[in-house]
């Protein structure tokens, strides 16, 4: 344990230096690039909070899409607002073509930064709370889970289509102001918007790490083994389901603000189930098991999407679904199994290389201190 | 197919139960049983391959397309009527479900969760080659000629065409029920769902009837698809979210039971039809969603739970 401890250390270590200094370097400091790669980022982060509920208390959400799009429209909103403010009423231009003839209530108060940031948080965490007791208060485990789950994705990302007077429909939200924090308006082409990015990824994997690391990723991690066993013990597994359940969503809803910051516009496909179940690819490419594995996971296949899908354009798909595939079929545990499996067989050599030269040494040791001794053959 | 709120402001003709004009309703009601027999078809392979396998199969929206994409193919090329096509369709996209077992499937038995992702994987294969090879524009099948017209009781029109779909798909019901309980490969497969190891030990060959099994289910899968293609237009991402609701239907009904399935297909194709004469469109699939998460949430084992002890 203490081994795979110093190793998951230099993995963390590995990981900051490659995004901290590796990437902006690699990438010429060049606004353009690294406004693409904080796009990975983003896209990591969500996949690093699927790898929380998945890898860490074995919860497959196939509708974690849901909350990344809900922070995504929640910022967007907000963003608007700060664009319209010259319209008439302050009314975003595509509420105008729908005949909306005031600000909707639910609008209001996206119009103040603390509060659109708090609900980018708080409400995907609402959502995934009502969902989470909703379905492991009736002990749903599983394959209904992930059933559930995507069937509340798909009646979500119709409800946002639908509603277009409120939410622009199948358009999404587009046409959005920079945001303004502190004072410093961040232009998204920016090398201080990739640290920035860069930061709420380091802070959000700081964060789940802590609760992985914790007693509670322990019971989540005994709940994934075996729930009813630790029913027994006495914990209350569906309380512990939920808190993962909404962790992930919060950390979600923080990349998918992140995302509309990077990209200026929310669209319904951030809630499409195809979306949705990239998610779990980059998660299960990465590895489920680890944070970071996942959370890099998501950043390379994205990035392989962005240098191939140039190259190959109808290839590229192709080549996706082959490689999830192959992924599931051939390892299971991902990247992260990969080279986990790999490390332990390369100590495992030195282990065994060195306890070798120590019984030789200790054999001809004992030849030499006791020549007469009819021992040695 | 007049829907709530624009039938209700025209006023049609006919007779009227406090707002709701009678034929409007029973149109609406037909237009249900439609969807709900091409639902049930896609169910029903879904359902004989989760029951029998555990595996859930997200590329059975893809083995729709395909169907679909088959027919296309067979009238387009060869001036095939639907009709003649069917048993070349079912065929062709059995075959292909016979390759993704034998090439993917059987390996994860032991994953079923496993299963979600790497046929979400097919899929994604499958739905590309279609559209590097076909392309992306939408293609149209001809209804076969002997069932044009309409059948006209009263108010409500019922397309021929629609009628024949609703009496096939029962028809399908009936012989995969003949074919599960009256046959030998039934009893296999049923042997095999109850106790893979002791039916391994009567000589039963576990695997040749999962690969028998997963062909069948797709084959019915592409009969669906064919059989939707004078009806919707095809395109390459046509079986996507068919797959959701499809699955929605086989967990509502219960594992393993074809009644089950039955039964919740029309439940659901009539639940949809009526929410949305009620509502609208997205709105009554809304609808529908949240009352199929509910009825799932409090009954776990379906509508009509498997009684075999396992």
């Amino acid at each position: 344990m203490n081994n795979r401890f110093r190793f998951d250390c230099i993995g963390y270590g590995l990981f900051l230096g490659l995004i901290l200094l590796v990437v902006p370097w690699a990438l010429d400091f060049d606004g353009f690039e690294l406004n693409t790669f904080a796009r990975y980022l983003t896209l990591g982060m969500v996949a690093m909070a699927l790898a929380l509920s998945w890898g860490g208390a074995g919860i497959l959400n196939l509708g974690q899409a849901a909350t990344f799009g809900l922070g995504a429209y929640i910022m967007a909103m907000h963003l608007k607002l700060k664009a319209s403010a010259h319209m008439p009423d302050g009314m975003p231009d595509f509420m105008g073509w729908t005949n909306v003839e005031s600000l909707p209530w639910f609008w209001e108060p996206f119009h103040s930064l603390p509060v659109t940031i708090l609900a980018g948080f708080l409400v995907p965490v609402l959502l995934a709370a009502v969902i989470g007791i909703f379905m492991f208060r009736g002990r749903i485990t599983g394959v209904f889970v992930a059933i559930i789950t995507l069937a509340f994705l798909v009646a979500i990302q119709l409800v946002f289509i639908e509603e277009q007077r409120y939410t622009g429909g199948f358009n999404g939200i587009t046409g959005l102001a920079p945001l303004e924090l502190f004072g410093w308006s961040v232009d998204n082409y920016s090398l201080s918007f990739y640290y920035f990015v860069s930061g709420c990824l380091i802070a959000a994997l700081v964060l789940a790490l802590g609760l992985v690391r914790s007693k509670v990723g322990l019971v989540l991690r005994a709940i994934k083994e075996d729930p009813a066993r630790v029913r027994f013990f006495g914990y209350d597994v569906a309380r512990y389901e939920t808190l993962a359940f909404c962790a992930s969503a919060a950390i979600a809803g923080w990349a998918g603000m992140l995302y509309v910051l990077v990209l200026q516009f929310a669209s319904p496909t951030y809630m499409g189930v195809p979306f949705s179940l990239a998610i779990v690819i980059w998660c299960a490419v990465g590895g489920r098991e680890s944070l970071v594995a996942a959370a890099l996971g998501g950043i390379i296949v994205n990035m392989l999407e962005g240098r191939l899908s140039d190259l190959f354009v109808d290839g590229w798909t192709l080549f996706l679904g082959a490689l999830f595939i192959l992924v599931v079929l051939v390892m299971p545990r991902g990247l992260y199994g990969l080279f986990q499996n790999l490390l332990e067989r390369v100590t495992e050599f030195y282990r065994q290389a060195r306890a070798e030269r120590r019984e030789t040494l200790a054999s001809a040791q004992s030849i030499v201190s006791e020549p007469t001794d009819k021992g040695g053959r | 197919m007049p829907a709530g709120p624009a039938a209700r402001d025209s006023r049609p003709p006919g007779p009227y139960v406090g707002w709701i004009s009678m034929d409007a309703f029973f149109n609406q009601a037909f237009a249900g049983l439609s969807m709900a027999s091409i639902l049930l078809m896609v169910a029903l392979g879904l359902a004989i391959i989760y029951g029998a396998m555990g595996v859930i199969n997200l590329a059975h929206g893809e083995f729709v397309m395909l169907g679909a994409y088959s027919a296309w193919l067979l009238q387009t090329y060869f001036g095939f009527s639907i009709l003649v096509s069917l048993p070349v369709v079912f065929l062709m996209v059995a075959l292909i479900g016979l390759a993704v077992e034998r090439g993917v499937v059987r390996w994860l038995y032991h994953r079923p969760l496993d299963t979600i992702l790497a046929t979400w994987g097919i899929g994604i294969v499958l739905q590309q080659l279609v559209r590097m090879g076909v392309g992306t524009d939408s293609r149209y099948v001809a209804r076969p000629t002997i069932l044009d017209g309409n059948v006209v009781l009263g108010g409500v029109v019922m397309s021929n065409y629609r009628i024949f779909v609703v009496v096939f798909s029962i028809a399908v019901l009936a012989a995969t029920w003949y074919l599960l309980t009256r046959t030998e490969y039934g009893t296999r497969l049923r042997a095999v769902i109850q106790n893979k190891e002791i039916s391994e030990c009567y000589g039963i060959r576990s695997e040749r009837v999962y690969a028998m099994t997963f062909a069948y289910g797709a084959g019915l899968a592409g009969i669906a698809g064919a059989l939707v293609t004078p009806l919707v237009s095809v395109t390459p991402t046509m079986g996507t979210y068919l797959v959701v609701d499809a699955f929605l239907v086989v967990i509502l009904g219960g594992v393993g039971s074809l009644m089950g399935t039955a039964v919740a297909a029309g439940l659901v194709g009539e639940a949809t039809a009526l929410f949305s004469f009620l509502l609208n469109d997205t709105l009554g699939r809304v609808a529908v969603l949240c009352a199929i998460i509910l009825l799932i949430r409090f009954m776990p084992q379906g509508l009509f739970p498997d009684r075999v002890r396992r």
